[in-house]
């Protein structure tokens, strides 16, 4: 008996070690694209070309942007050099194959945080965040929230369930209509298709610099929605790698240069993550 | 395959409302498309040189010019003078006014190779030109063109599709809409398409039924 119990432990015991050596020697191995990336020299990041102002093709025709400026700030953090970059133009549905399979090291692209998203791809923390804002034409009648939950108002809404969402639960008597696209989604209040759009706040203010003709709604759709960087799942050091830089950008090292880049997109000056280093305002 | 049968169950409600929009915006362009191509061969049929050449002018621009620009111009421009068609009214007008062309090409072609004997034969027992056209060349044009009228109307339906452009909640925006809540593009697009298998399928097998029983009334 006493035999027996001893042998079983005795295996245990060597079941236990042979699973640490092979776990260990596993660990050695684990191959991250970070080393990828850091000896092909420059990154691939994923973004959109008709967001403005996060990634979008100005007058030049050079690909320009808040986005933009934050992979290039990546860069300049990993490898010293802010131009070691290519940049993958993509639709906001070809986001998720691209991060999924490889196409891109990662994606910065004006996306929201979601839960659903983050069973598919993996979000940094995030790197922006802002509220959400109602446009209409300048001569329209609508002054507040309310004046647009009524039976003839037409609400025109992006692909995102966010919006979707917002809609029902803010303007339950209002139609509504569904576009895949910003410009499109503008247009329609623009040329009297929709009377209200929801937008986020940056995208809002460049959209009415750009059109005289269009207004903000002061009352803010009070929702803050977080903007993160997105990678595929599962590659745990260079998640690591990019959150920590994201980190060091909203509160760190990086946020000298952060602050640089938020102020010429949306010209204020960002407000530190640590809340205790910011300056009390006079 | 786990992932597969949780996206569907979960978004199969929203697939089956995409499904009845992308059914409806087909069963109303169909017809019309139909329709507006027999509107289109009169002209040609009755002799009207100056209306043929107008026809022939449409089927040009029609043929040659995006079936996506068409529907922008149509609902991003009539506001513009004033007229707020919906968006499916846009949607059905711009599809039927493409497809009605390229319909009208293909009943030409079968309406050409009839023989001149038919139109003789016709006028020999007293018809007048219309009745020659109504009960003699166009019945046996159509039996002509089926398999083409067929190919015609499966490429219509899957071009409604780009009603999702004009904010019509059809599969393809639903497939998009999806994708931006899940993240789950390969399963979006495949739900997408294996609905669009179904409508187009069922359309095709419809089209063979009218052939096999005209070929035995008429073969």
């Amino acid at each position: 008996m006493k035999n027996g119990f001893l042998s079983k432990l005795r295996s245990v015991f060597a079941g236990a070690l042979a699973t640490m050596v092979v776990a260990g020697a596993a660990h050695a191995q684990e191959t991250s694209r970070l080393d990828e990336l850091l000896s092909r020299g420059k990154l691939i990041v994923g973004v959109s070309s008709e967001s403005p102002p996060f990634g979008f093709v100005d007058e030049k025709g050079e690909l320009v942007g808040f986005d933009i400026d934050i992979a290039k700030l990546i860069a300049k953090a990993t490898f010293g050099d802010e131009t070691k970059v290519e940049f993958v133009r993509q639709s906001a549905a070809q986001r998720w194959p691209n991060a999924q399979n490889g196409t891109i090291d990662f994606g910065a692209q004006t996306t929201s945080i979601y839960a659903d998203r983050a069973q598919k791809v993996a979000f940094t923390r995030s790197y922006i965040d802002g509220g959400v804002v109602m446009i209409v034409r300048k001569d329209a009648p609508f002054q507040k929230l309310a004046d647009f939950n009524k039976s003839d108002v037409t609400i025109a809404n992006l692909t995102t369930p966010t919006q979707e969402e917002r809609a029902k639960r803010l303007f339950p008597s209002a139609q509504i209509a569904t576009f895949d696209g910003i410009a499109a989604q503008f247009n329609a209040v623009k040329l009297g298709r929709a009377q209200g759009a929801q937008l986020d706040g940056p995208v809002a203010a460049w959209y009415v610099k750009q059109n005289p003709d269009m207004r903000v709604i002061e009352e803010r759709l009070t929702d803050v929605v977080n903007t993160g960087i997105f990678m595929k799942p599962g590659d745990f050091r260079l998640w690591q790698y990019l959150d920590l830089t994201v980190s060091e950008m909203t509160g760190g090292y990086l946020f000298a240069d952060y602050s640089k880049i938020y102020e010429k997109w949306f010209g204020t000056k960002p407000l530190n993550v640590k809340w205790y280093l910011n300056q009390p305002q006079k | 395959m786990d992932a597969f049968v949780i996206f569907f169950t979960r978004y199969l409600p929203a697939f089956a409302d995409g499904f009845l929009i992308t059914a409806g915006v087909a069963a109303l362009a169909a017809p019309a498309a139909l329709i507006w191509a027999i509107v289109l061969i009169i002209p040609r049929l009755a002799q009207w040189t100056w209306a043929s050449r107008l026809v022939d002018a449409y089927v040009e621009v029609m043929r040659n010019s995006p079936l996506l620009v068409q529907m922008y111009l149509l609902y991003f421009g009539l506001p513009l003078l004033g007229l707020f068609w919906s968006s499916i009214v846009c949607g059905v007008i711009a599809i039927a006014s493409q497809h009605g062309a390229f319909l009208s090409e293909i009943l030409r072609s079968g309406i050409q190779s009839l023989s001149q004997r038919q139109w003789e034969a016709g006028s020999a027992i007293g018809m007048r030109r219309f009745a020659v056209i109504r009960l003699v060349i166009l019945p046996q044009a159509f039996i002509k063109v089926l398999p083409a009228l067929g190919n015609q109307l499966i490429v219509l339906v899957k071009d409604t599709s780009l009603v999702s452009a004009i904010g019509v909640m059809d599969l393809t925006l639903t497939g998009k809409m999806t994708i931006e809540r899940s993240g789950a593009s390969f399963e979006a697009f495949i739900a997408v398409a294996f609905f669009y298998l179904i409508l187009t399928s069922t359309l095709g097998l419809v089209l063979r039924i009218i052939e096999v029983r005209a070929a035995r009334r008429y073969g």
